[in-house]
């Protein structure tokens, strides 16, 4: 019995679609390329602090550090904290960030973060505008407002288009048994699948 | 505040030095950026001393620690930065700090402990640094404040004994490091010191006490650097690195460091650091005027 009901279950899971809270598929992070390693013997690093007598008889300080490298003619300054040694680090990892980018262009690593951050945010913009234009047709209020579609929610939109293509094969019969406001509402959405479609 | 000229440090409670961070209060002087830069260059000389006494052919004592004292320590600053930056190279550490302000000395503690939670010093900070208070200036005859001497014997069992030893012993200090009050009395007041310095700071720190204590050879702002100097031999420092105010006082301590050492047997090598004008634009001195330290090596 107890094995019988353990086999239900199982196949219950089995038959229904494992449905994630989230619909953009788990992907692993790619590995960034690794951080460029800036040789000492390429860099002058000079600290803007110290402008007049110093020790005991002044307390002056300013922990500006200046790194510049000799190959590529770079100039980083970092004065973002009141420690001169953090600077000096800050500054060292902005100074790499600049050469790599200038070396490798769309392949360095802050291209690739850019570039995922930019991605990010697109598809955070589809979602939002998608939500206030369903919530604009629930409450009638206004019309559906015309928006380039990216193509970067590709999941998404195939979850549309197979809703909207069961919905064409099934016969009329079982639309016309359906109430009109949800019917109405699913041709939107397929809608919005076929529009992607297109422009993807 | 800040317009009258009262330090940030005091403000804000704290100063960066190297990755540590500074308590500051007023009472007590702030660390400066420079004695960051010796400090860095006084560990950097004794990792190469060390490597070449390992070097050397002798087998590494294990049992003897390296042992720094850091007279007129203050804010306690020079002893924390030292062991952050020599405790993965030597596996024991005996570091003292002496200060003859109570003030000083429990900020000092406070530092240290504050800079374990912050988890810039090794755990074993707490048991390798110690401070005491005490004169370096005195002599022992007043009884309020402990002399240096009374110090060190507590740390050093044959303190006194040690000029009948030979150098190369167990005994011994590795590292003798001094910030001491070296301004003098014109100085403090023509202009020379900022007037955030001389209204905030403690005179204590910044002004050696007007005493003629015998001491007639040397100028009364460098009479810290005659007592140290002395201190340095007894205690066959194989390192020993002073701030001075600006390089003419530097040279100052070189003259009579040459004076001192003619009438004690042993080598040993005196320089101004930095000198050379690479270093002093890399390590944030200014070129002309400002503070430099002295560096002394006792040369085997």
């Amino acid at each position: 019995m107890l094995s019988r009901l353990h086999w239900w279950t199982s196949s219950r899971l089995v038959a229904a679609p494992v449905r994630l809270f989230s619909q953009t598929p788990i992907a692993p992070a790619k590995p960034l390329p690794p951080r460029l390693k800036i040789n000492d013997a390429d860099i002058s690093i000079s600290y803007l602090k110290g402008t007049g007598p110093g020790g005991q008889k002044i307390n002056k300080t300013n922990s500006a550090v200046q790194i510049i490298h000799k190959p590529s003619g770079l100039v980083v300054k970092c004065q973002a904290t009141r420690s001169q040694s953090q600077n000096a680090k800050i500054a060292r990892s902005l100074l790499a960030d600049r050469v790599e980018a200038q070396e490798k262009g769309d392949k360095s690593r802050v291209a690739i973060k850019a570039a995922a951050a930019k991605k990010k945010k697109a598809s955070k913009m589809k979602k939002t505008r998608r939500k206030y234009r369903e919530l604009g047709e629930a409450g009638k209020e206004g019309e559906i407002v015309e928006e380039e579609e990216d193509e970067i929610e590709i999941i998404w939109d195939d979850d549309v288009k197979e809703e909207g293509e069961s919905k064409e094969s099934t016969p009329e019969v079982a639309d016309v048994s359906k109430p009109s406001g949800e019917s109405g509402k699913n041709k939107a959405t397929s809608g919005v699948g076929n529009e992607s479609e297109s422009s993807g | 505040m800040r317009s009258r000229g009262y330090p940030l440090q005091y403000i804000l409670g704290d100063q960066p030095f190297g990755d540590l961070e500074i308590l500051c209060r007023r009472g007590v002087l702030i660390p400066r950026p420079e004695t960051e830069s010796y400090t860095y260059q006084a560990a950097k000389l004794v990792r190469e001393i060390a490597l070449d006494r390992k070097d050397a052919s002798k087998p590494p004592n294990k049992a003897r620690p390296l042992r720094v004292i850091d007279l007129c320590t203050g804010t306690g600053c020079i002893p924390l930065l030292l062991h952050a930056s020599l405790a993965p190279h030597f596996q024991q550490l005996e570091i003292t700090g002496v200060d003859i302000s109570p003030t000083a000395l429990s900020l000092a503690q406070e530092n240290l402990e504050h800079n374990l939670q912050l988890g810039q010093l090794a755990s074993s900070a707490s048991t390798d640094i110690r401070f005491h208070r005490a004169d370096v200036l005195g002599n022992g005859n007043d009884n309020s404040v402990p002399s240096i001497e009374s110090i060190l014997k507590t740390q050093f069992p044959n303190f006194g004994a040690l000029d009948t030893l030979p150098p190369d012993q167990e005994s011994g200090c590795d590292l003798l490091i001094s910030n001491p009050p070296y301004i003098s009395q014109t100085e403090f007041r023509n202009g020379t010191t900022a007037r955030s310095v001389r209204r905030f700071e403690p005179k204590l720190a910044l002004v050696p006490p007007y005493s003629c204590s015998g001491i007639e050879d040397c100028m009364p702002e460098d009479i810290f650097y005659h007592r140290i100097l002395t201190l340095a031999f007894k205690l066959k420092a194989k390192l020993t690195v002073l701030e001075c105010g600006d390089s003419s006082q530097a040279n100052r301590v070189v003259a009579l460091h040459k004076r001192l050492a003619s009438a004690e047997s042993g080598k040993s090598s005196a320089e101004v650091w930095p000198s050379r004008e690479k270093d002093l634009a890399e390590n944030g001195f200014h070129v002309t005027d400002g503070s430099r330290s002295v560096i002394i090596q006792t040369l085997q």
